[in-house]
């Protein structure tokens, strides 16, 4: 079980809020630039035929002789699309960083079915994996669950090809959660710029595990890959490790920039932290959660 | 290259293990420990910028040192001979001549033997690094020669002074294994003791012509036929090439001296007999002066005068017309007849002499007893043995002083039992002895002092040798307890007195030390002493009085020419190799750990 029942509890308190004004086809609870049937005001236009008479401002024909329609801002669902990286990168950690972004994606997705947006979970490692084709309503979070219990870690890591490969269909606009580590051997800026072409709301959920970021080493040690099977024998030093910690740190800083530069959402998961706290707080303090 | 420490295969064999040691431990060195991470891009891009040295190169370069550090110490076991470093290892023997010669000055003021050990040093300072150097003398100072190491063997050198104690000898030492690994022998000389090395030794002289005047012969003598005079013999010997005016000059207790000048030329001597009759009884010092002396102690001699009175000696026999006439001239000594029946009558000796008679009781006087007849209060007499000699006699005791019993045969003598308690509670010493320790002649000093002789004068050839008048005079003032003076030679002076305390003549106490019976001090100089233990007293006159010595030119080597050869270094650099090694092996330490905390190195 990823989620237990009293954090459900507390995550139906809570919506996805998206940047900008959702696309979504479907009657949802996002405010979208169409006009229609809606609570929120939005503008007045002359009368049409075949207009409904029930949005006739019918003071204004009184006061003016004119049948003058109000327009509502029609409300929409916000297509959300979660791309979990289940490349072996992700299977190491304390918890494993895998776990850890497994619930985070649950409870996303769990918010989004709750209020009636289109859920749709891509599983990713050197290319697509697994899709859950778009789910919608809370009656279909069993099934999110299930699919993302069952994830296993596998493969190299390719964020790139699984973007490009998913966003080459027709896709709605809306909000695009990459749950990752970014450790991406191919770069992580050319596949963001796939993003950023499709003018998709994003969030980036960098997951970091302690010991990616400060690690405990011997003096000694051969270093493998566990996605390339690559290996390297370092003598640590202090030096060295402070060395590391800075580059990781730019690393992640760099990630971090691309996204405030186009105005996207950054979250660093750190696996340490309770996901509960991330999701409670880190995430209403990113604005993603409300 | 040699190795002194092991065979050279050995060495070889150890320094091939160690390094295979050395790569095999690299070889097999555990790899690190394998751990997984997430990925190593970061790693990648750390190790990118930090510039890595290749892995292979450091290991190399560890190994390298690793190798060097080994072999440095491995080698340093070895002890090998690097002769670029530390010279050749050699083992050098060095015999210095440390005679009484050897003191003499040269005019440039330092002694031949301050020469001798200069070059002795020079010699040793030039072995090479793990060079085994023995230092010995003829004068046997150096107890106990061998080999040792470079600063032992230079310790060994300043205890050397000159000798004066005994006849030199070359000691019998080890020699140097070879000559083709370089060893030496040599013996440093000045050729005058006449110490004949043996052949393997190189002789080195120190030889220089010294001018030097001494006394070589100083004793004092009543004149035969009137005891109450006394004569000082002197004989000077001028050792110098050239003329010589000496300044002799004989002084006793009180205020009187005799000063007589003599011209001697170059190797002659001259002898002084001078009327000392009217001097005090006592000590007597005769001293030379000249205008140049390279060697002082021959300078100055010591002689006793003694008590100028007369002993009154009886000989009671029947009939020993040799040993009556010996008796008789004896100076001092006025001899009375008497038959053995009339022995017990006689009053008023000083001491009684008992020719094959003995009186029934110990008499209250002195006695000389010989070949006594068997009494209860002499040594029990077992048996007789016949046709036989003296093996040993105690030459130290001022009865048997200067006399050498070798050549006299018995033709019988009483075999003497000796009773071992009551010989110690009497004191009774075995003066002489013939085949198997049997005692031939006996002396007391408890209570009233006697002599024995085991065998009669007339069954033996002692009357008839030279030293049997000195035993008699010895006997009779020992008896009287009237000794002259010891005569001693430089040196370590053993004195017959047990727990003796020794004082000069100016009254200062000489530090000595106790030996069974005996004391024994050192007499660097010619002097008086007086030994003194209860109630006995001993004076010993200390001299050199050797005209072999005081004639210190007569060396057969040439003299020692001024551009003398000195030793030449076998190494500019003046360091054990294996330090050297050890050394390096420590900096070789210090790179190791600098280059693996700077990472060079694995």
């Amino acid at each position: 079980m990823l989620l237990t029942e009293s954090f459900l509890r507390q995550l139906e308190l809570l919506t996805l809020v998206p940047r900008g004004r959702a696309h979504g086809q479907l009657k949802g609870m996002h405010r979208s630039r169409r006009t229609g049937a809606g609570m929120v005001f939005a503008d007045y236009r002359p009368y049409s035929e075949g207009d409904d008479i029930r949005n006739i401002d019918w003071g204004i024909y009184l006061r003016m002789d004119r049948l003058i329609l109000r327009l509502f801002e029609e409300e929409a669902d916000l297509p959300v699309y979660i791309f979990l990286d289940t490349s072996v990168s992700m299977d190491h950690g304390e918890p494993p960083k895998l776990d850890y972004a497994k619930r985070v994606a649950s409870a996303l997705a769990y918010v989004a079915l709750l209020n009636h947006d289109r859920v749709n979970l891509v599983t990713y490692a050197d290319g697509l994996r697994e899709m859950l084709p778009t789910r919608r309503g809370k009656n279909q979070a069993p099934q999110v669950f299930n699919f993302l219990e069952r994830m296993q870690a596998k493969g190299r890591t390719s964020l790139f090809a699984a973007l490009r490969r998913y966003f080459g269909a027709p896709r709605t606009r809306g909000m695009v959660v990459l749950v990752s580590d970014f450790l991406d051997p191919d770069g992580t800026e050319a596949a963001l710029t796939v993003l950023r072409r499709f003018r998709h709301d994003v969030v980036l959920l960098h997951v970091m595990s302690p010991q990616e970021r400060d690690p405990q080493l011997p003096e000694e040690v051969v270093l493998v890959d566990a996605e390339e099977g690559t290996s390297s024998e370092l003598e640590i030093t202090p030096a060295l490790l402070a060395a590391y910690r800075e580059t990781f740190e730019k690393h992640a800083g760099e990630v971090e920039a691309y996204c405030r530069k186009y105005g996207w959402g950054y979250v660093r998961a750190l696996t340490e932290v309770p996901f509960e706290d991330l999701v409670l707080k880190g995430l209403r303090e990113e604005g993603l959660l409300r | 290259m040699r190795f002194l420490a092991l065979p050279a295969g050995t060495a070889m064999l150890l320094l091939a293990g160690v390094a295979a040691l050395v790569v095999g431990l690299y070889l097999l060195r555990p790899l690190p420990r394998r751990l997984v991470i997430s990925s190593g891009l970061i790693w990648r891009r750390v190790l990118k910028e930090r510039k890595r040295k290749p892995e292979r190169l450091r290991w190399w370069l560890s190994l390298l040192l690793a190798l060097a550090l080994a072999l440095s110490i491995a080698a340093a076991l070895t002890r090998p001979e690097i002769a670029a470093v530390g010279g050749h290892a050699q083992e050098v023997v060095v015999v210095v001549d440390d005679s009484a010669t050897m003191g003499a000055r040269s005019p440039d003021g330092r002694t031949r033997l301050e020469r001798a050990l200069e070059r002795a040093h020079a010699t040793i300072e030039a072995g090479g690094a793990g060079s085994r150097f023995l230092v010995a003398d003829t004068m046997r100072q150096v107890s106990a020669p061998r080999f040792q190491e470079k600063r032992a063997a230079l310790t060994t050198l300043e205890r050397i002074k000159p000798g004066n104690d005994g006849q030199p000898r070359f000691p019998d030492v080890a020699l140097p294994r070879s000559a083709e690994a370089g060893g030496q022998a040599l013996f440093i000389t000045d050729g005058v003791a006449g110490v004949e090395p043996s052949r393997e030794f190189q002789t080195i002289s120190v030889f220089q012509p010294v001018d030097n005047v001494g006394i070589v012969a100083f004793d004092v003598r009543p004149v035969p036929g009137n005891p109450r005079r006394y004569e000082a013999f002197v004989e000077v010997l001028n050792a110098s090439s050239g003329n010589k005016q000496i300044e002799l000059r004989v002084a006793g207790t009180g205020a009187k001296a005799i000063t007589k000048t003599l011209q001697l030329a170059g190797r002659s001597a001259a002898n002084e007999v001078l009327e000392v009759s009217a001097f005090d009884s006592g000590p007597l010092r005769a001293t030379i002066d000249s205008d140049y002396d390279g060697f002082a102690p021959d300078d100055t001699a010591f002689a006793f005068l003694p008590a100028k009175h007369v002993v009154r000696v009886g000989l009671i026999t029947r009939g020993n017309q040799q040993l009556q006439r010996t008796l008789e001239l004896l100076p001092r000594v006025q001899l009375t007849m008497l038959s053995p029946e009339r022995a017990s009558a006689v009053r008023g000796l000083d001491a009684a002499v008992f020719d094959r008679y003995a009186p029934p009781a110990a008499p209250r006087l002195p006695a000389l007893l010989i070949r006594p007849p068997r009494t209860n209060w002499l040594p029990r007499q077992v048996g007789e043995v016949a046709d036989i000699g003296i093996e040993r006699w105690d030459r130290a005791h001022p009865l048997l002083r200067h006399l050498n019993l070798r050549d006299i045969t018995v033709e019988s003598a009483a075999v003497l039992k000796l009773n071992t308690a009551r010989s110690d509670e009497e004191r009774v010493h075995v003066l002489a002895v013939g085949p198997r320790d049997q005692p031939m002649m006996l002396a007391t000093e408890a209570g009233v002092r006697w002599i024995e002789l085991a065998f009669a004068l007339e069954q033996s050839s002692f009357p008839q040798q030279t030293s049997f008048p000195m035993f008699l005079a010895n006997s009779i003032e020992w008896l009287t307890n009237e000794s002259v003076a010891l005569s001693r030679n430089l040196g370590t002076v053993s004195v017959p007195l047990a727990h003796g305390k020794v004082v000069g003549l100016e009254g200062r106490e000489v530090k000595a030390q106790w030996g069974h019976d005996a004391t024994l001090f050192e007499v660097p100089q010619p002097g008086f002493f007086i030994v003194s233990s209860g109630d006995e007293r001993l004076r010993v006159a200390v001299n050199l009085l050797d005209p072999h010595i005081s004639a210190l030119n007569e060396s057969p080597l040439p003299p020692q020419t001024q551009d003398r050869e000195r030793a030449r270094p076998s190494a500019r650099i003046a360091i054990d190799p294996w330090m050297l090694l050890l050394l390096i092996a420590v900096g070789l330490l210090t790179i190791e750990w600098l280059t693996y905390n700077r990472r060079v190195t694995i």
